[in-house]
């Protein structure tokens, strides 16, 4: 979990513009706001990995 | 897999027994009754489902003479045998049916 | 009371209270069963047999009830049918949430014959006995083609909406060579799935299995499937003039019909078959005592609508297989002990 939380802290997180839709790299303490228009709510992307749900 | 296992044995002895169905319901246990208690010497039959999240049937049969086993064993073999007749009726009646009305199977 | 009591068991529908009547004989009813008895007493008889919607009405006569309410639970819950089970979403970006979508890709009915799969054990991948793969890829764009003024929606977006026909199947093993996908694939090409904008994205792959009602609503093979008694309806004395029409009304249309003889008008029961069975008639004062409304206790008249996937018949056939085949293994079971 430790080992987890370190990795990605360093990687930065690819978060969404609810303005502008454009793509932003946020690294931790960085400010949450967009470089493209300022705006400052963020939406963070899908994930990549697949998700099994049950048809119920 | 259904199991028909014997619940509980008493002093009556073979005359009366609960016996507990595994993954079976109302669907089985009405119509095991219903056959079961129109029998002549059945004193009692009944069934229960104890609780609704458990597939699990319970089926006591009490007798005046006899075997509950064997009124049980008498209500699948009438339970096999009325379902044989239905399924033979049935299907002459849709292949008259369907031959009549130029239905293709 | 004579038109009543005949050799049919019969319950009286009074306006307090419900009666019986008293057939000279022994009835199906209330005699200790034997098969001699039963297979003297048993007729089907087909009624009605339509290809769309896949229907079918039948009359059993001289069965006992418990077993006509037996067979209409095995066709509701213990007759197998397919459906998708498991949903892998590897992307989604519509704007239905993943779990409500999985839930209705799994409602869609299939229409692969469940008579030739097996069913899946749960720890196990799925083969080609027991399991049916398809896929839903779609992509919303603009559309570019059409001419920019239209407003509809239709000719500004492609793919905007998301059909079971875009379901497409993957056939595992040799899958290809026993099935065309017509056989195995969504009955109906038009249940709108999701809808999307330019940009939104489905990327999933849906994976069906054997099952059966009790465990899903969704395995259930019918779409309906009821029984009830045969109405009878009697007038005990005439009817005429504008009691007549009243009396007409009370019932569903059909049952009483009006006939004009010597420039009176006379009410007379048609077709009681068809009877809602409404009370409307005990509205009238001057009327209830001329109708009598009974239904015949070993008539029901069975109606099954089936899903697409299997013909009714078939259906009511497996459903009493079923039945037969529990025993059996109950017998096999109980010789065992």
């Amino acid at each position: 979990m430790s080992s987890d939380s370190k990795e990605t802290a360093k990687t930065p997180m690819v978060y969404i513009c609810g303005e502008c839709h454009s793509e932003n790299e946020i690294r931790p303490r960085d400010p949450i706001r967009c470089r493209e228009c300022g705006y400052r709510i963020m939406y963070k992307k899908r994930t990549k990995r697949l998700i099994v749900f049950d048809a119920r | 897999m259904p199991i028909a296992q014997l619940a509980s044995s008493e002093a009556k002895g073979e005359t009366s027994k609960t016996f507990v169905f595994n993954n079976e319901g109302h669907t089985l246990g009405n119509a095991l009754r219903c056959i079961i208690s129109s029998y002549e010497d059945v004193q009692f039959c009944g069934y229960t489902v104890p609780h609704p999240a458990e597939s699990k049937m319970h089926f006591r049969i009490q007798m005046h003479k006899g075997r509950a086993v064997d009124a049980l064993k008498r209500g699948l073999q009438d339970l096999v045998k009325m379902c044989d007749h239905t399924i033979e009726t049935f299907e002459n009646e849709v292949t008259t049916f369907k031959n009549e009305n130029h239905i293709a199977t | 009371m004579d038109q009543v009591n005949d050799e049919n068991p019969r319950i009286i529908l009074g306006e307090h209270k419900i009666t019986r009547n008293l057939p000279t004989t022994e009835t199906i009813l209330d005699q200790t069963f034997n098969i001699k008895s039963f297979k003297k007493s048993l007729r089907i008889v087909i009624v009605r047999y339509t290809d769309t919607p896949l229907e079918m009405e039948f009359d059993i006569i001289g069965m006992h009830p418990f077993l006509a309410n037996t067979f209409r639970r095995l066709m509701l819950s213990d007759v197998p049918s397919m459906a998708v089970e498991k949903v892998h979403v590897y992307n989604n970006t519509s704007i239905i949430q993943d779990e409500v979508l999985c839930h209705r890709l799994g409602l869609i009915p299939l229409r692969a014959d469940p008579r030739m799969f097996d069913y899946r054990s749960n720890d196990s991948e799925g083969t080609e006995q027991d399991t049916l793969e398809f896929e839903l890829k779609i992509k919303c764009t603009w559309n570019k083609d059409e001419n920019k003024d239209s407003s509809r929606v239709d000719d500004m977006y492609k793919n905007n909406n998301v059909y079971s026909k875009h379901i497409k199947w993957l056939p595992i093993g040799n899958q290809s060579e026993t099935y065309k996908p017509a056989d195995v694939g969504p009955i109906d090409d038009d249940i709108l799935i999701a809808k999307m904008r330019p940009g939104h994205e489905l990327d999933l792959k849906l994976i069906a299995v054997k099952g059966i009602g009790r465990d899903h609503a969704k395995f259930s093979p019918v779409a309906t499937a009821f029984y009830r008694l045969l109405p009878d309806i009697k007038l005990t004395r005439e009817v005429e003039g504008e009691a007549a029409e009243r009396l007409k009304k009370c019932f569903s249309p059909g049952v009483i019909g009006l006939r004009h003889k010597e420039g009176r008008t006379v009410a007379v029961v048609e077709n009681s078959r068809y009877d809602s069975s409404s009370r409307n008639i005990f509205r009238h004062d001057d009327l209830k005592d001329a109708v009598i409304m009974t239904k015949i206790q070993d008539h029901f008249i069975f109606s099954i609508e089936s899903v697409g996937a299997m013909p009714p018949d078939i259906i009511f056939t497996e459903a009493v297989k079923i039945l037969r085949n529990k025993c059996v293994s109950l017998l096999e079971e109980l010789e065992q002990v």
